[in-house]
């Protein structure tokens, strides 16, 4: 067989991409006579803060992001996943999605294996899962083993997960219940301002790849208002294509619950957007988009979603940097690293996820920092440039910093238009990054509203 | 081991440490002028400890203190100069006790650029 050295758009990872949206009357038809149970997030249990919901998840799963996975995990697929980071049907999958519920309530509503249940949220029809088990867990023991130990996993895990790790603290204070089943949207939500304009799923990116004549395109994670350390990693990488670097670069945010003193949601999507907007990158070949998802910080894990999800939305390649998805010292600053170069055999993969068996499609590209070098001049790639102990490195504390102290950081690491992103928000929100009260507001709120709907319930 | 933290100084600043032979350091090809301290182990620990959002980034520096804290450690570096001391005197207990309460404020709001 020849064998061509163009790369061509890869399939959905499992084969097609997952479609559980369906029009509000199928939608009301599929919910009719169903209990109803309110999608409530998780809390954290020392400040009473939200730090996840669910609804991300449904969203994720029936918009296909999360393709194959067209529902919530049985007892069965959670413990493989934790085992060999595989669905039932083979396919790499990196987290345990796992639809944990009040026990008592689900007791209450008399609800068994077999039966379907409505999934309201802000009080209005939102999805519909089918039971398919009803099962118990424990939080700690899932946590533990979700993301690893140094016991078990010393090729990448560096010390014990604990409170302090956000992902860690997600799957610790589930509820202990869990019910399994497909998922379906039946009450199709609009997407807020500014959220709306960033929603791509898998199908509708692949559509407009095609439209804007991208065979190959790479993409770049972000939970950040870019600097222009990003902006490099971003260009530079995207000269790794084939015949020709990539065609587009594609910005994925990950939308969801926040860390304390993180950039806000909407300041890191029109912040990303500024950069083309403003013209660092060529408007035609740049598109930033989003995925809701309240982030694990599982590194090599999450680095293996990120892949997942920007393979269904049509990517050929992937740039992984430095502590990808990463926060603490909880793993090796490049086992994202060593995911795609080598593998890591404590999670089940014995070699890259590119290479097993009904892995991903999608091609990494591995690079190492950028920094500010005073003799080139210049922000360098850290393995081009021969000043080492010159070296300005770039750090997103730093900037945040500077900016708290009401200092607008130099052109050189942070655009002027970005900034000025950053401030809007700031003004809109009293305060330039995630405070207490911002968690609060976007539990509220979320990122979408839903139209009244009318369903005969149990 | 020893860590560093910079203060970063615009031009009100700049007026107060001109001619107090603090060692100011260029960065970003001169954009941002700031003064970096040492930090002994020992003292980092304590910063870590009395700010709960503290970290110690990348670098090896010390980010994420409270706004506060950086304005009353630059008052003490124009006094005593960029050492330890200056550290120390900053961290003395009735200064800790005002800038955790001007911190508390700082979570709920800081003030837009104009
Ligand atoms: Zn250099």
């Amino acid at each position: 067989m020849r064998m061509s050295l163009k790369v061509s758009q890869p399939p959905p990872h499992g084969g097609r991409l997952v479609n559980a949206v369906v029009d509000r009357e199928e939608g009301a038809r599929m919910a009719a006579g169903c209990p109803a149970y309110d999608i409530r997030p998780t809390i954290d249990p020392r400040t009473g803060a939200p730090i996840r919901n669910a609804y991300r998840e449904v969203m994720s799963i029936a918009y296909g992001f999360f393709s194959p996975l067209d529902g919530f995990m049985t007892r069965n697929e959670a413990e493989s996943v934790m085992r060999d980071r595989r669905l039932l049907s083979g396919w790499l999958f990196p987290f345990p999605i796992i639809f944990d519920v009040d026990g008592e309530e689900l007791r209450g509503l008399g609800v068994k294996e077999g039966d379907r249940l409505l999934l309201r949220l802000k009080g209005r029809p939102f999805a519909v899962i089918d039971v398919e088990e009803v099962w118990r867990f424990d939080p700690r023991d899932v946590a533990d083993r979700t993301f690893g130990t140094p016991e078990r996993n010393p090729e990448v895990v560096r010390r014990r997960f604990d409170e302090k790790h956000p992902g860690w603290l997600m799957y610790r204070s589930m509820t202990g219940t869990a019910v399994g089943g497909r998922v379906h949207v039946i009450n199709e939500p609009r997407l807020r301002e500014p959220y709306g304009r960033f929603w791509y799923p898998p199908s509708a990116s692949r559509l407009e790849f095609g439209r804007r004549g991208w065979r190959t395109v790479i993409a770049h994670q972000t939970r950040n208002v870019p600097h222009t350390g990003h902006e490099h990693l971003m260009k530079e990488a995207a000269f790794l294509g084939d015949i020709e670097p990539c065609n587009g670069i594609l910005v994925n945010a990950i939308i969801g619950a926040k860390r304390l003193g993180d950039f806000v949601d909407e300041a890191i999507l029109e912040g990303h957007e500024a950069v083309s907007r403003f013209g660092y990158i060529r408007p035609g070949r740049h598109l930033v988009t989003m995925t809701l998802w309240d982030m694990r910080y599982g590194n090599p894990l999450e680095s293996l979603l990120h892949g997942i999800i920007r393979q269904n939305m049509g990517c050929t390649h992937h740039m992984f940097g430095r502590d990808h998805a990463a926060v603490g010292d909880y793993y090796d600053p490049y086992a994202t690293q060593t995911l795609w170069s080598k593998g890591i055999p404590s999670y089940g993969l014995p070699a890259p996820p590119y290479d097993v068996d009904r892995g991903l499609k999608i091609r990494p590209v591995n690079i190492q920092e950028f920094w500010y070098c005073p003799v080139c001049g210049e922000i360098a790639y850290s393995e081009s440039c021969g000043h080492r102990d010159k070296a300005e490195r770039f750090s997103g504390s730093f900037v945040r910093g500077l900016i708290a102290e009401g200092i607008e950081p130099p052109p050189i690491i942070f655009r002027p238009e970005v900034y000025q992103v950053i401030v809007k928000w700031w003004r809109r929100f009293n305060y330039p990054f995630v405070n207490k009260r911002y968690l609060e507001t976007k539990e509220a709120e979320l990122e979408v509203e839903l139209d009244p709907m009318e369903v005969t319930t149990r | 081991m020893t860590y560093k933290i910079a203060i970063v100084l615009d031009k009100a600043r700049m007026e107060k440490v001109r001619s107090k032979g603090v060692q100011v350091k260029d960065l970003y090809g001169g954009y941002l002028k700031v003064i970096e301290l040492e930090v002994p182990d020992e003292l980092a620990k304590r910063i870590l400890a009395e700010f709960p959002r503290a970290r110690i980034d990348a670098r090896g520096f010390i980010e994420e203190t409270p706004i506060a804290f950086k304005r009353e450690l630059f008052d003490s570096v124009v006094r005593m100069g960029a050492g330890p001391a200056a550290i120390e005197d900053a961290m003395r207990p009735e200064k800790l006790a005002r800038i955790k309460e001007l911190a508390s404020k700082e979570d709920e709001y800081l003030p837009p650029p104009n």
